[in-house]
């Protein structure tokens, strides 16, 4: 049940009108029906981040929701062009928020998002790895937040290796795109039966950060580099491929 | 030569504050960031031998002794009768080991599982 333009703006008029709560309830149930598939359409873009795209639609709607409510009829604005912001913002703000694996302080959140700068180019100054202390002195705060920071990392989740990343010149490329052809073979390495499964099974990304680490001897700032992305992202991943790969030859 | 000692519950969830009393020792130390991560991985790999993936009944004592601009991590696992833990490293981890720490072993001393760790800054 499509509407046309004028049926919609009848329906708007009719939500706004309203006092009765279920008739409310009605108009705007209208409304959803008749958007949805815009949400569906934004929610779409933000699929290849590692949640389901229900769940995306979920959150869409939830901006759809306050577009509704908000939009003002004596603006000669389409709704679409109006909602559509309101919906990619809710999306966004769910990864923003909810990208954190454990909830994580907001104040922490930025600590993290700031060490990574602050780690990469202090590397990049002195030509090595800084020490907690330089980068505590580089960030006017101390080293226990240093170190809690640098933990922190931890708890952020995977992106997916379709995942666009910010390249330096404010452009955007996917991990996939970043990664070389000629490194990326285990092979050569004799592993247990038991582990070489469970090696074939990881993302292209985490198999070529274990291999640039533990075959070729790279340190994390190096790999980092690499493929561009930061040290701590680097650690991150690396962290949750041997943990993985540990509980497989426990089994 | 200082010693930091700790004793927590062998479970996974507790290595995460191994982690960062071994970190924050190596900053002591002026380790760099990378060598603080490597001393992580090495203290997960190591600990999660004597914690397993789904924890044991009892203990993890652990003592960080610092000597110059060496850091040596000592685990035990004291766990109630009956519960046991690997002592034999994989080749994987020998190799994760080998890469990240000065040198890591585990063994079974005195009937309970212990691991060394030495790092160092280079």
């Amino acid at each position: 049940m499509t509407l046309d333009k004028d049926e919609v703006r009848h329906v708007f008029f009719a939500y706004s009108a309203a006092t009765d709560e279920t008739e409310r309830a009605k108009y705007r149930e209208q409304l959803v029906q008749q958007y949805i598939g815009l949400v569906e359409f934004l929610a779409r873009r933000f699929r290849n981040r590692g949640e389901p795209l229900e769940d995306l639609v979920q959150v869409g709607t939830i901006g759809l929701l306050k577009a509704i409510e908000r939009f003002d009829l004596s603006r000669e604005v389409e709704f679409s062009t109006y909602a559509t912001p309101t919906v990619v913002g809710e999306l966004k703000r769910h990864f923003r928020d909810k990208g954190w694996a454990v909830r994580v302080p907001r104040r922490l959140q930025e600590l993290h998002l700031e060490l990574t700068k602050i780690v990469g180019h202090l590397g990049q100054e002195l030509g090595r790895s800084p020490t907690v202390a330089e980068i505590a002195e580089a960030a006017g705060t101390s080293e226990e937040s240093v170190l809690e920071g640098l933990e922190i990392a931890q708890a952020y989740n995977f992106t997916s290796l379709d995942a666009p990343i910010d390249t330096e010149d404010g452009g955007s490329t996917s991990f996939a795109d970043q990664l070389g052809e000629d490194d990326q073979h285990l092979e050569h390495l004799e592993y247990r039966a038991s582990l070489a499964p469970e090696m074939a099974r990881l993302p292209e990304r985490e198999r070529n950060i274990l291999y640039l680490r533990f075959f070729k001897g790279l340190t994390q700032s190096e790999i980092a580099d690499r493929l561009g992305i930061s040290q701590m992202h680097v650690s991150r991943l690396l962290g949750r491929t041997l943990m993985k790969l540990r509980e497989a030859l426990e089994d | 030569m200082d010693t930091v000692s700790v004793s927590i519950p062998a479970s996974p969830a507790y290595i995460q504050v191994v982690r960062l009393i071994a970190s924050g020792l190596a900053s002591r130390l002026r380790f760099t960031i990378d060598e603080i991560e490597d001393l992580k991985i090495a203290v997960d790999e190591l600990c999660a031998y004597l914690t397993g993936s789904q924890g044991r009944d009892g203990t993890l004592d652990l003592d960080f002794r610092i000597e110059g601009s060496l850091l040596e991590i000592r685990g035990v696992g004291n766990f109630v009768a009956g519960q046991k833990a690997r002592t034999e490293l994989t080749e994987f981890s020998r190799m994760i080991l080998e890469t990240v720490a000065d040198s890591a072993d585990l063994s079974q001393r005195d009937g309970t599982p212990t691991f060394t760790l030495v790092k160092s800054k280079q």
